[in-house]
């Protein structure tokens, strides 16, 4: 076992709404060893975005540990987290949201290393400009274009250009190809696995998809309501999905080949608010197997062996099967 | 008249948008048709013209810009451009109805959800009165699994899964021959696709209705779809049962597509992404417009346009290797 780049311990985010406390993210730990790549899976709203953004404190977080390289983030002042932000990036889902539409390209990428005043000249700068364009793929005559030119894959690649600017050690990758088509989304999936694997990145990566987080991830976490429900290796995970959570939604997924109809498990419901929670499981209002228990009572996520963890009371005898 | 048994018949349909910065040929001659009950996957990436395509069945492409320069399109054997203004508003919403992507900007914010669908049903059915039409949205609303007691809600107190089932009501109510679903799920999240995909298809299937559905997802073509036509730069470039499109890929961007997909059964095998990005619309490619993308392109691809090549009965496609005498070939890597 690598060491740890990162240690999540008992993570925590609300936020005071008129209607009550939102428990966005409620109790979440982790630990990421160097130089691999973490999938958070989940449906919209059960906290994965903002689980990224607490750990980078783009969102404070309301209580836990962030241990990054040994240090607790969250304990350090605004200056030394500013200096710690060259290590730890985001890319962001909308490559039409995420850039300022004034800037060209090349200020743009520029940005980052002329905040951390990484160069002493333009012409240092502008030389890193575009060896990071070559390196993300974009053409040198693209330099001087604003975003709306550029079409979402194009974007997308500058979003990756300003987060390696500043040789990060780790990047969050907040579904960075959602917003694109196919045959571009399998472009750049490509180039982020390419460049994690030439200098050795570490990634959370941020998806609603599971077969690209399938695709792209070592470990694999499946997240409801603000809750880890389920941990695992990508291989153990889609072998032996345990949580009823994760059985329904790998079995939800349209698979792009003839005769691959599976038994698909329809959920009763929609997912539940995230203000104030009752005691107890949050996807019980959902389940099929929920029993009193479930109700009354919140699951701890337990290892159920290989370091599969799942969050459930039932989760030994749903593992046999 | 062996046309007839088609509920939708589309012929020839070019339309091109005349903007400022030149004419972008959304579509260009593309022929679909649908039988009865029948779903037909049109599948395609951004700007490949699906929905220009769709919306011209309505006959709701804005003009200006938007212009239908050619073809024919039968409803039920009639020429919807033979159609008065009146006449197409009576069609719309009765004979075709249309499901958006986008549940949250389908509905009027400021109605009740039960009077928009009650709405809907006096417009078409000038018989019944307020009061029966508000019974049969509540029963509608039933249908699509929302309890009827919530038709006097407004569409923001519904989550978006249950907005999209309000629409598919709405969609549904006056029994349309041809309904046609744009990205109908797209918005939504995997388990409640689910739930809406599965509506659909026993409604579909209780009611008999034709279904175009518009698509990127080939995962929901697989599952819903009877046939398939994969669309590029406004033209249909194969088209086949779902059996030809996935068992006997023949079109080279077809192939990308499914190459660009992760592989959810196996992981380990590296994503072969198209190369390059969707031609301009106001300028694309002599020849064929995939030639610049294609990995089996020739110098004969560069000058001629391909045409519609026969496979089967079922399965056509075009592209210049299914053509006698071209010299152009796949490697027999494809279905040849």
């Amino acid at each position: 076992m690598s060491e740890p780049i990162l240690e999540v311990k008992n993570l925590k985010k609300y936020f005071n709404t008129s209607g009550g406390v939102l428990h966005a993210v409620d109790d979440v730990s982790f630990t990421l060893e160097k130089g691999k790549i973490l999938g958070v899976v989940g449906e919209s709203g059960c906290g994965k975005s903002t689980t990224g953004r607490a750990i980078l404190r783009l969102h404070e977080p309301t209580s836990g540990e962030v241990i990054f390289e040994g240090r607790d983030i969250t304990k350090i002042s605004n200056a030394e987290m500013r200096k710690l932000r060259s290590d730890m990036q985001i890319i962001f889902q909308d490559p039409f949201a995420s850039l300022n539409p004034r800037k060209t390209v090349s200020e743009l990428i520029g940005e980052p290393l002329r905040l951390h005043k990484i160069y002493k000249s333009k012409a240092e700068r502008q030389e890193k400009v575009l060896e990071l364009m070559e390196v993300v793929g974009l053409a040198e005559r693209l330099m001087s274009s604003y975003p709306h030119e550029l079409d979402g894959g194009r974007r997308q690649r500058i979003g990756i250009a300003r987060a390696l600017a500043l040789k990060p050690k780790f990047i969050v990758c907040d579904e960075p190809v959602s917003a694109l088509d196919v045959s571009i989304q399998a472009q750049i999936l490509n180039l982020l696995k390419k460049l994690q694997r030439e200098m050795g990145l570490t990634y959370m990566f941020i998806t609603h998809d599971l077969s690209v987080v399938n695709y792209f991830s070592d470990d694999i976490m499946v997240m409801y309501l603000g809750k880890v429900v389920e941990y695992a290796s990508s291989e153990e995970l889609f072998r032996a999905p345990t949580h009823p959570y994760t059985k329904a939604l790998l079995s939800a997924i349209p698979v792009p080949r003839l005769g691959a109809k599976k038994e698909r498990i329809l959920l009763k419901g929609e997912i539940t608010s995230p203000i104030d929670p009752k005691p107890g499981c949050r996807f019980a209002p959902r389940c099929a197997y929920a029993k009193d228990i479930c109700f009354s009572q919140s699951p701890e996520l337990q290892d159920i062996g290989n370091g599969h963890k799942v969050a459930c009371h039932f989760c030994k005898e749903f593992a046999g099967q | 008249m062996e046309d007839k048994k088609y509920t939708v018949d589309i012929k020839n349909l070019s339309v091109r948008y005349e903007t400022s910065d030149g004419i972008v040929e959304a579509v260009n001659g593309v022929d679909l048709k649908i039988e009865r009950g029948k779903t037909l996957g049109l599948v395609g990436e951004t700007g490949a013209g699906k929905t220009t395509t769709a919306l011209s069945i309505l006959r709701l492409i804005p003009n200006p810009p938007g212009k239908i320069t050619g073809g024919v399109i039968e409803l039920q054997g009639k020429n919807v451009f033979d159609y008065s203004e009146e006449e197409m508003e009576s069609i719309r919403g009765d004979q075709v109805s249309m499901i958006f992507q986008d549940p949250m900007t389908s509905l009027n914010p400021v109605m009740t959800v039960g009077d928009q669908i009650a709405e809907e049903i006096q417009l078409h059915n000038k018989k019944m009165d307020k009061k029966q039409a508000l019974e049969k949205a509540k029963e509608m609303l039933e249908m699509v699994g929302i309890p009827g007691n919530r038709a006097g809600e407004y569409p923001h107190q519904f989550s978006g899964g249950m907005k999209q089932r309000v629409v598919i009501a709405m969609a549904l109510v006056c029994n349309p021959d041809l309904l046609i679903a744009d990205e109908p799920t797209t918005a939504l999240d995997v388990t409640i696709q689910a739930q809406v995909l599965d509506l659909m298809q026993k409604l579909k299937e209780q009611y008999n209705t034709s279904m175009l559905m518009i698509t990127h997802d080939l995962g929901i073509v697989a599952e819903v779809c009877d046939e398939v036509s994969i669309m590029y730069a406004g033209r249909v470039v194969e088209h086949g049962t779902l059996e030809d499109i996935f068992e006997h890929t023949s079109h080279p961007y077809t192939e990308g597509l499914f190459n660009s997909l992760p592989d959810i059964e196996h992981r380990e095998e590296e994503l072969k992404p198209i190369p390059g990005l969707m031609p301009d619309p106001t300028n694309l490619p002599e020849g064929c417009p995939f030639h610049p993308r294609c990995s089996y392109c020739t110098e004969l691809c560069k000058t001629r346009r391909p045409v519609e090549t026969r496979l089967s009965d079922t399965h056509t496609v075009a592209c210049l290797a299914y053509e006698e005498g071209t010299g152009v070939s796949l490697g027999g890597k494809l279905h040849e």
